[in-house]
């Protein structure tokens, strides 16, 4: 989809009640409504909703990322039956029934796109791909950012639209409603009696020239270096993070993890692309555990094996489950010869995946700011403060040559 | 059907050909499948015994054989050794074919010198029988293939045939203590062999396979009879899973060995950093 072409879409505003009614509407229609909910540890995590009340809108990062609605730590591929030498394999579905996830945050959007590249190439992963049709996402623009957050670190904001069909900003009384997709733009027209168009400005009254203002801000960031709108885009936004009239951006300070803005990803892909070999693997991986839970509260991190699990002795289900370049087993040899022997190995595969192999294979960088690696490390690995490393390690080369 | 559910094959027979090193022929159940299926030399699948699990061969057979697939393998670990346990006739699954292959037909009208070390011949006997079946489009085939005893030997029926050839030169070698009273043949390291067969490195290719420890010493004795790192292939073994870039364990620096490889030459890489 063109960004030029989605930005056309009408501005829409959607009330509170309105939106409970959508999520009702919804779940009687047969649709899965995936959200941040609370668990009863009082944490929040992305899970199937009943209705509206249960949804934590804005209410704190989610645990573990939206991945895991399209990649499920683990997941049946297909199973078996034994009967003497004969074989038969039990498909798996790879359609899947329509799901909407709302109030999804823009980092975990974004992840689910950056993700599309990888299952895409070449072979598509068909159980990726129908999870991916049958879902509509509505994200909510952030305004719960707090300091491990450093999406504006990686380019993107606490607005990106970037993975969301439909993007959601707060507001006087309920949220706008910004299409970004057709499929957004398919949700709304489904129930179009929730909806109503965006009073520019504020929420209750609109105006037709305010409104067109709206869009015009909007369309902007589809030709970057265009004329942007200074009061709509905040400095560090990101071409491509364009926010309806009516709707407040978060400051630019928030969302830089604590290293104070955005990063020359470019300079951190060269320098990368040199040191695979640098005294900076040496010292930086001593905190870590190897336990990899950064990868899987990661909402980019993809890894996966590919194992058998046997019922009896005749049947059984081959599964993917989750994995991590963290541990030590990822890549040993059956010969015991294993190519990252050490952990500082397996960390520097980490950085080097996300900053410079994914870039330079699919144009994306492997990472949305969404700090979850920074809050849940047990070791204190501080990922946006080795990125601002590199980066320095990479102004200081490209003085010295 | 998703693409990690292979296809089922079934065993149609099993040679022995070490004490721990097995090849199976392989048939498609589907004829369709079977119509259907092609691949180049070099290339990979992902073999399994449901229960067990897959594991990553090389497609051991040329094809230009069609109708049947081999794979050669050696027992290490779970999904190997619940191979082995395997009869003719038994079922098991196999996906792909997956990754790049040997570029034979740049390779037309030019010498070709296989080298393998152990199981090592396993992915060059898939070239060698592809150039062989087309023997007139290659000058002259040279093969250099070592093993650490003569009981570690794979293939012997075909090398007796190779050696039989008129258009084939064959060294067979053994590592020193690795003889019998019978042995005939080379005692000695495979690159200590590659000197003394000296192939012309004129409009030639070498494709190199086996023990990290015999290419490290074969590429500076190919170099010195003239051989560009350009024109010396070889085939690298991350593990995998996936097979098709997706499950993001086979890497080596930016390079997706299931993808980009497992064929490399040896100027690319030496560009590559040393995480195999
Ligand atoms: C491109 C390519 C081509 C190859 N071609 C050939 C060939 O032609 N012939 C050949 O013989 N070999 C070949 N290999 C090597 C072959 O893939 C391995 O020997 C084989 O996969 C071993 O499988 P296994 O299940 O028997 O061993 P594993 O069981 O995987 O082996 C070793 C040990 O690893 C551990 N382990 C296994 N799985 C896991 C897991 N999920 N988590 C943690 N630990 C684990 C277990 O402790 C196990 O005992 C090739 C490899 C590649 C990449
Ligand atoms: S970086 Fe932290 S979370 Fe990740 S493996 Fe190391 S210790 Fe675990
Ligand atoms: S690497 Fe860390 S901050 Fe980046 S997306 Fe993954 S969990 Fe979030
Ligand atoms: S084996 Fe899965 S990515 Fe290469």
């Amino acid at each position: 989809m063109r960004p030029g072409v989605q930005r056309v879409m009408k501005t829409r505003s959607i009330s509170r009640e309105n939106l409970a009614a959508l999520v009702a509407d919804l779940v009687k229609g047969g649709t899965d409504v995936v959200a941040p909910a609370r668990a009863s540890d009082g944490k929040v995590d992305y899970r199937r909703v009943a209705k509206f009340d249960e949804i934590t809108m804005n209410g704190g990062m989610p645990r573990r990322s939206l991945k895991e609605f399209f990649l499920p730590p683990t997941e049946a591929l297909f199973s078996w039956k034994q009967k003497q030498a004969d074989i038969t394999l039990e498909p798996v579905p790879t359609t899947f029934g329509p799901a909407v996830v709302l109030g999804a945050r823009p980092c975990d959007t974004a992840g689910v796109v950056v993700l599309d590249k990888v299952m895409g190439w070449d072979f598509r992963d068909e159980l990726w791909f129908g999870r991916r049709e049958a879902t509509t996402i509505v994200s909510l623009a952030c305004s719960g950012v707090d300091d491990s957050c450093f999406c504006r670190v990686v380019g993107l904001s606490p607005e990106t639209e970037k993975g969301a069909d439909l993007v959601l900003y707060p507001a006087d009384g309920g949220f706008l409603a910004q299409p970004v997709t057709e499929k957004g733009e398919a949700l709304i027209s489904a129930h179009s009696a929730r909806f109503v168009d965006a009073p520019a400005g504020d929420p209750g009254k609109a105006t037709a020239g305010k409104e067109k203002k709206a869009t015009a801000a909007a369309a902007a960031p589809a030709t970057p270096g265009g004329a942007k709108s200074e009061t709509v885009l905040p400095a560090g936004a990101k071409a491509g993070t364009a926010i309806p009239a009516g709707a407040t951006a978060a400051p630019a300070s928030v969302g830089t993890g604590g290293i104070g803005g955005p990063v020359d990803l470019g300079s951190v892909h060269d320098w990368l692309a040199d040191h695979f070999e640098h005294p900076l693997w040496e010292a930086i991986a001593f905190r870590c555990h190897g336990c990899g839970a950064c990868a899987s509260v990661c909402p980019t991190c993809h890894c996966f094996d590919i194992v058998d699990e046997p019922e009896g002795v005749t049947e059984g289900t081959r599964r993917r489950n989750w994995d991590t370049c963290q541990e030590g087993r990822f890549t040993l040899h059956a010969s015991g010869h294993n190519p990252r022997a050490q952990q500082n190995a397996r960390f520097r595969q980490r950085v080097m995946h996300k900053f410079y192999i994914y870039p330079e294979k699919f144009g994306e960088t492997l990472c949305t700011g969404c700090g979850r690696c920074v809050r849940d490390c047990p070791g204190g690995m501080d990922l946006p403060e080795i990125v601002a490393k590199i980066a320095a390690l990479a102004t200081k080369d490209s003085v010295r040559s | 059907m998703n693409l990690y559910q292979p296809h089922l094959v079934k065993i149609d027979s099993i040679i022995e050909e070490t004490h721990d090193t097995r090849t199976l022929k392989l048939r498609f159940l589907d004829p369709e499948v079977a119509a259907k299926f092609d691949f180049r030399a070099g290339q990979f699948g992902e073999y399994s015994v449901f229960g067990a699990g897959e594991c990553t061969f090389c497609i051991a057979s040329s094809p230009t054989r069609k109708g049947t697939i081999e794979c050669t393998f050696k027992s290490v670990g779970k999904a190997t050794n619940a191979m082995r346990g395997l009869n003719e006739g038994d079922t098991m699954g196999f996906r792909g074919p997956y990754g790049n292959s040997f570029p034979l037909d740049r390779m037309e009208k030019a010498s070709m010198v296989f080298i393998a070390g152990g199981i090592g011949l396993a992915p060059v006997r898939c070239v060698i029988w592809n150039t062989l079946d087309l023997r007139d489009q290659f000058k002259d085939v040279t093969i250099v293939y070592g093993a650490r005893s003569v009981a570690d030997l794979v293939y012997k029926r075909e090398l007796t045939e190779w050696e039989a050839r008129k258009d084939v030169k064959l060294w067979q070698t053994v590592d020193p203590g690795g003889e019998t009273p019978e042995w005939k043949h080379e005692i000695g390291f495979v690159p200590a062999i590659v000197e003394k067969a000296a192939p012309k490195a004129d409009n030639a290719y070498a494709v190199v396979c086996g023990p990290p420890i015999m290419i490290k010493y074969t590429l500076p004795v190919l170099e010195k009879l003239g051989f560009p790192p350009e024109r010396i292939y070889t085939t690298l073994e991350n593990r995998m899973k996936c097979g098709c870039g997706k499950c993001g364990r086979c890497n080596i620096g930016p390079v997706y060995v299931c993808k980009d490889g497992p064929v490399f030459t040896a100027a690319e890489m030496a560009k590559l950093p040393g995480e195999y």
